[in-house]
């Protein structure tokens, strides 16, 4: 069936899903994605109504990672008098598993949140699709059959989705969320048992392949835009410390400047905090305004955390990721590799 | 016109420890340069950006009076990295200093009225600026009745200790004491600032209180001034916020439509109540 | 006669012309994103885009700027003032709006006894060449704070693309001055100018986005504290784009960079925003704009309420950036419109009570 069916299906089933356990009281907010008023662009939603249910969509265009909104520095979602609400959050399975990793690590209480699982199809990499169009306004975007249109005032293009979704979302093994197995009531719609991915990672060929030379090179052109906006810190949910590394003073660590140094030193020092933890849902990314790609680096570490600690995260509530634990049976023999 | 954001240098003269725990201490700068001290026209109340070239600027009241010449004082507190590292400054060390900044105290419009004077704290220090120019021989005579009030967490904390014993002695200006609780050897007054306050109890009557301290003693005694029919034009305020430039260009302390580094830091408590409530 | 016509082959002429003595900055395409940047050929210019996602405010008030350099002896330090304030530089191909953004510009960084002269030193040597929108994206609402896809008054010259070829006008003294030296301009005809006029309709009533912003102070005043501000503010997820890439803000943080190696430094500046948590965060430990929805409304507040008490002018310039490149697509045109209604919805509740 084409992209636009199964896009039905999920908003059908994600909306009746919500509408009950709005009714019911189950749930006292439900976070979710609305329709973007740009092209290219979804919104994310905090309904509490039933009356509201209509206004949540799925249109390949969501990629925010909602599990953010749970990690916030000033809680938000309590009420004066009833204390934390309850929550609902439709949950593709990179959000699924970045909830279950913030409750690893202690962040959130997964007994509070009802998980509305539903079955990513992929998401749109919009910043490729702007970047083919041009200097052409996007008027209006959306999926038929296997294909994304593209309409403006004075053309329309089709691109195949399988070439135009996120890096990520092509390698993607974690389609909905992996279900919960002592909390199996907070998993509802779609969610999977899961506990360990095979991957090949064969997407990283191509840059493996390049000389260190290349690859430094690559990393300078890719990150040499980046105007500090810290959009990409914002929008992962793995970024929720009180105080960010780049923003303490005592001592300063490193500098904040857009010199091409600092820029480097901020993402590589940030994708090593987030080495274990990320769930490669690609959000930093898509909200980058200068459309940074950052999936490289987040990928790469995520075959090493693979290869070297067997572990994938998100996907099991009792496993601690590796840089947060330690076994006498990890192996150091990397310390001694030469690249 | 010249940069504005380039200090211009000054010379530590001298570093003197202002209470018992050390984390409180007094700077004199000597401008290095006789027309930039020339330049350097303030009046009680302002604040200069300084800095240490290499480390960081920040802005600090102006301790000492214009009357006292040839140098600035600035009483600063250790709380970071710059505060820190004027902590171990030593004499001889070059400080990049920016200023005067901000409006200082009203000291025309104070003519021919009592002053009460109202501290707690470290937030001393512009008061002591006021203070010792208006019982300035020259300028005395403008202003009728002065009273000071400073209080503080215990005896260890008190400032400028030989500036107060002068005030003291003198017959024209009433000093009041006060610690928040008994101590031995303490013969001055014990109490929060504002019960002393109530207790001395200032006449509003062609008066302007002027008080400066941390945000809960600010609060209370507002309250008791206002019981003692002062109006918000009355009492002057001066305000702390996150400053960085100093000129009202970085935005740091943008409230409203104003910028505390250059319409205040000193605000009428009528102006401050015409404010959003973001201090 | 003020209005000239350069062929779209005669840019690189133009630029030739102009390179020797000035520093000329252009619309380019740098990766896929149209990037302001100062060119060395006429090559790569740009002139058929939409807008670019930095705005040229970066040309004059960069990402980051040196203050002042210094270099330090022992107890010693001596400073080094910036040399480069006197070089001549060329705004080429920019929009109406971002034109009128170094009004806003100048008017803040000019205000009060101490101005900012490294910013105004380089706006006096500036010559903005802008022109006009034939296509306005439906993210433009310019015409909705008095501005117009072609407005040529906050330039120097101002170009109109005719097709084939740009409609030249000399709008200011340092304009006309400058077009007297390209004797070789042809003037332009009346049919030109019809089609210019023609196009500037067109754009007119391309604009889609209308918001009222007639009263918005008005309405913005008396609301400090109404709950619509948690609603605004619920997604917004703070962080810097809508003010980094807005044309008109210009916070900025300062910082001290010291090579220890060679004790030489500097003293620069940095953007900043009012978006970021630690902006107003006291050493005390106290925070005034402690979360989202004081600083959410502190943006909204600044463009609409406190900047038009200071200027008498709206401190937004209807780009669009904001709308095109907020994360969470937190849109101003809803912000703006649900604002505008808290009177109407509170007439409706009187009338009910009524």
């Amino acid at each position: 069936m084409g992209i636009e069916t199964e896009n039905q299906i999920i908003e059908k089933d994600m909306r009746d899903l919500a509408l009950k356990l709005l009714t019911n009281h189950e749930v006292d907010v439900i976070i979710g994605y609305t329709k973007g008023t740009i092209p290219l662009s979804s919104s994310p939603i905090m309904i509490t109504k039933p009356e509201e249910v209509d206004k949540l969509v799925w249109n390949n265009l969501c990629y925010v990672n909602l599990a953010k909104y749970l990690v916030p520095r000033i809680p938000q979602l309590v009420d004066p008098e009833k204390g934390n609400l309850k929550i609902g959050i439709i949950a593709k399975g990179c959000v699924g598993r970045a909830l279950i990793h913030l409750a690893v690590e202690n962040q959130i209480d997964l007994e509070n949140i009802k998980i509305i699982g539903i079955p990513c199809n992929g998401i749109i990499n919009r910043k490729k699709i702007e970047k083919e169009v041009g200097e052409k306004e996007i008027l209006e975007v959306y999926a038929s059959g296997d294909n994304i249109i593209v309409k403006g005032k004075n053309f329309e293009q089709k691109y195949a989705f399988d070439q135009y979704i996120n890096e990520l979302c092509k390698v993607c093994k974690v389609k909905t969320p992996p279900s919960i197995p002592d909390l199996m009531n907070s998993c509802m719609g779609e969610c999977q048992e899961i506990s360990s991915v095979e991957d090949s990672f064969s997407d990283l060929d191509e840059f493996e392949a390049k000389s260190s030379k290349e690859k430094w090179d690559y990393i300078k052109t890719t990150l040499e835009t980046c105007t500090r906006c810290y959009a990409c810190r914002e929008a992962c949910p793995m970024c929720y410390c009180n105080l960010c590394f780049v923003d303490q003073n005592k001592p300063v660590w490193f500098s904040k400047t857009t010199d091409l140094p600092d820029i480097i030193v901020f993402h590589l020092i940030r994708a090593m905090h987030l080495a274990g933890r990320c769930v490669a849902c690609g959000a930093c990314s898509s909200v980058c305004p200068m459309g940074i790609d950052l999936n490289l680096i987040t990928r790469k570490l995520e075959k090493i955390v693979k290869e070297r600690y067997n572990f994938t995260s998100g996907l099991n509530k009792e496993k601690l990721p590796p840089m947060m634990s330690f076994s006498m049976k990890d192996t150091e023999d990397f310390m001694l590799e030469e690249d | 016109m010249p940069n504005p954001y380039i200090p211009v240098l000054t010379t530590v003269k001298s570093i003197v420890s202002e209470n018992k725990v050390n984390d409180i201490k007094t700077i004199e700068l000597e401008f290095k340069k006789e027309e930039d001290y020339n330049n350097f026209a303030y009046i009680p109340g302002q604040f200069a950006e300084i800095s240490l070239i290499g480390k960081g600027e920040c802005p600090i009241g102006i301790a000492s009076s214009p009357t006292e010449e040839g140098s600035i004082k600035f009483t600063i507190k250790k709380m970071g990295e710059v505060t820190s590292g004027f902590h171990n400054c030593e004499i001889g060390d070059t400080v990049g200093v920016r200023g005067p900044c901000g409006n200082g105290w009203p000291i025309e419009d104070m003519k021919g009225k009592n002053i009460v004077v109202i501290g707690g704290g470290f937030a001393f220090s512009t008061l002591r600026s006021l203070v010792i120019y208006l019982l300035d021989e020259t300028h005395r005579q403008d202003y009728k009745d002065i009273t000071v009030i400073y209080g503080n967490r215990d005896s260890g904390e008190v400032l400028y200790r030989d500036v107060l014993e002068d005030w003291k002695k003198r017959n024209d200006i009433n000093v009041v004491l006060t610690i928040d609780r008994e101590e031995e050897g303490w013969i001055e007054k014990v109490g929060f600032v504002a019960p002393i306050v109530k207790e001395v109890g200032p006449s509003a009557d062609n008066a302007v209180a002027v008080v400066c301290g941390p945000p809960i003693m600010i609060k209370t005694t507002i309250a008791v001034l206002e019981e003692l029919k002062f109006t918000p034009e009355q009492i002057l305020n001066s305000l702390e916020m996150r400053m960085k430039c100093g000129i009202g260009k970085c935005g740091r302390c943008n409230i409203g439509n104003k910028y505390v580094c250059v319409d205040g830091p000193v605000f009428s408590l009528a102006e401050l109540k015409k404010l959003p409530s973001e201090y | 006669m003020d209005q000239k016509i350069l062929m779209k082959n005669e840019i690189g002429k133009f630029y030739i012309e102009l390179a020797e003595d000035y520093n000329f900055y252009a619309p380019v395409n740098e990766k896929g994103i149209i990037t302001f940047k100062k060119v060395l050929n006429s090559g790569g210019i740009v002139l058929d885009y939409l807008n670019s996602k930095v705005p040229p405010k970066e040309i004059l008030f960069p990402k980051m700027e040196v203050l002042f350099e210094y270099k330090l002896d022992g107890k010693e330090v001596e400073i080094e003032d910036r040399k480069d304030l006197n070089e001549k530089n060329i705004i080429f191909g920019i929009r109406p709006c971002d034109a009128h953004s170094f009004i806003l510009l100048e008017n803040f960084f000019g205000l009060g006894d101490t101005p900012d002269e490294i910013f105004l030193k380089k706006r006096q040597n500036t010559t903005l060449i802008g022109i006009g929108c034939n296509t306005p994206r439906t993210t433009c609402f310019c015409t909705s704070i008095e501005g117009h896809p072609f407005n040529k008054v906050d330039f120097d010259i101002f170009l109109v693309d005719l097709g084939e070829k740009y409609l030249l006008e000399a709008v200011s003294d340092k304009g006309r001055e400058l077009v007297k030296k390209f004797s070789w301009l042809k003037d332009a005809k009346k049919d030109d100018l019809k089609q210019a006029e023609r196009l500037s309709k067109e754009a007119e009533e391309a604009i889609v986005t209308k918001l009222d912003l007639s009263h918005i102070d008005k309405v913005l005043d008396p609301n400090f504290d109404h709950p619509i501000w948690k609603e605004i503010s619920e997604i917004c997820v703070g962080c810097g784009t809508c003010s980094f890439l807005c044309p008109t803000c210009t916070c900025f943080d300062v910082i001290d960079e010291t090579n220890q190696y060679n004790n030489k430094g500097r003293r620069v500046r940095i953007w900043d925003t009012c978006q970021f948590c630690l902006y107003t965060l006291h050493t005390s430990g106290h925070n005034p704009r402690d979360s989202c929805i004081e600083r959410c409304r502190n943006r909204i507040m600044h463009k609409f309420s406190y900047y038009p008490e200071n200027y008498n002018v709206l401190g937004c310039v209807g780009c669009g950036r904001c709308v095109q490149l907020c994360p969470v697509n937190n849109d101003l045109r809803s912000i703006i419109q649900k604002i505008n209604q808290i009177e109407n919805k509170k007439k409706e509740a009187e009338k009910i009570s009524a």
